[in-house]
């Protein structure tokens, strides 16, 4: 290797790093049903003394990938730790996005492949579960999916 | 040659890291939803009962004493006519392996975060001054007491046994998103004779979270 070819190299391993990377995708389309969901108690058991609250919602999935199409990688949804309370999110697909669970804090690989269209829409049946230690009545859960290109 | 070359890729690259910075920093919409905790909920059975349900039967415990029994002074067991023995806490444990000689209590409360109610809830049971016969007579509700018990539980006393006064008992405090349940084996004290007759009264169980 002589002098000159340095210089190039380096160039090279920047490119693939600037192109691996985590994307916050747009799904400002995406809608639950309902809008607002009141939990309800779990049965209290020698097994599972608090119980817990739960609840169902219906998502409508709509992620705008437009600026993707091409680009091979991996889609998670996250969801962020809105308090020191967990919420557990359960939930089935009926379309391209994989079913699965996550839990406050985490993110969990809904789809993996080349984006292929503008958008990716499926519908989310998602069950909600958390323990009775909330720090508020209510609380706002904001979920977001991310896009990590290879 | 090299040389020549490099100082446009170095812009091209600079040019897709300012682009990709750009997209990162845009305000990304996403699904989100508001969600309400469970309401502030107590749950109290008393014999039969039905879980997290309501249930309208009102429990018989009786004594029928003979002449001769009257007159031992010696207390006497009551039975009851509840059918409940399994547990209303979820599984189903045979709390009450006898039904027929006891009565299952149990009591849960729950709340969603401090704000949502105070930190325990009371079981209390009140009782009349006395039980009475369609004559007139009566018997201090005093002379009825029980004894409790809970096969399998580590804590088989979580409502103490007692002897009802006539007023308002507290039995129990429970303590946020706590389920306690135990047998009562009733008992007639038979401390003095009495007038032929049958005696009624009834005690009524509470569970307040004020």
């Amino acid at each position: 290797m002589n002098a000159r070819s340095l210089p190039a190299l380096a160039l090279a391993l920047a490119c693939v790093a600037a192109s691996a990377a985590t994307h916050r995708l747009d799904d400002s389309l995406s809608h639950t049903t309902p809008p607002t969901a009141q939990m309800e108690w779990l049965p209290q058991t020698p097994g599972d003394r608090d119980g817990g609250m739960e609840t169902w919602v219906r998502v409508n999935i709509h992620i705008d990938t437009r600026d993707w199409v091409g680009r091979s990688g991996r889609i998670y949804m996250v969801l962020p730790r809105d308090q020191s309370s967990s919420i557990e999110a359960v939930w089935t697909t009926r379309g391209p996005l994989r079913s699965g669970r996550l839990v406050s804090g985490e993110r969990a690989l809904v789809w993996t492949g080349t984006i292929g269209s503008d958008s990716l829409r499926d519908q989310m049946q998602v069950r909600l579960r958390s323990g009775p230690d909330w720090q508020s009545a209510s609380r706002r859960l904001s979920f977001h999916f991310e896009f990590d290109t290879d | 040659m090299n040389t020549a070359l490099r100082p446009p890729v170095l812009r091209l690259l600079g040019a897709g890291l300012l682009v990709a910075a750009g997209l990162q920093a845009l305000p990304a919409q996403a699904w989100s939803l508001t969600i309400a905790a469970a309401s502030r909920r107590v749950f109290l059975h008393v014999g039969n009962g039905t879980a997290n349900g309501n249930n309208g039967t009102i429990n018989l415990v009786t004594a029928t004493l003979t002449g001769a029994q009257l007159l031992s002074g010696a207390p006497q067991a009551m039975t009851s006519n509840s059918t409940q023995s399994g547990s209303l806490y979820g599984d189903g444990y045979t709390t009450c392996p006898t039904p027929s000689t006891q009565v299952i209590v149990g009591a849960s409360y729950r709340r969603s975060n401090p704000g949502n109610g105070p930190a325990s809830a009371t079981l209390r049971v009140t009782s009349p001054a006395s039980l009475t016969s369609a004559a007139g007579d009566t018997i201090p509700f005093s002379q009825i007491s029980w004894t409790v018990s809970a096969p399998g539980s580590t804590n088989p006393n979580v409502i103490p046994a007692g002897t009802f006064n006539g007023a308002t008992q507290t039995l129990a405090t429970i303590p946020a998103n706590t389920y306690i349940e135990n047998c009562h084996t009733f008992s007639y004290a038979n401390s003095a004779i009495r007038a032929a007759g049958t005696y009624n009264g009834r005690v009524t169980y509470t569970l307040t979270s004020p």
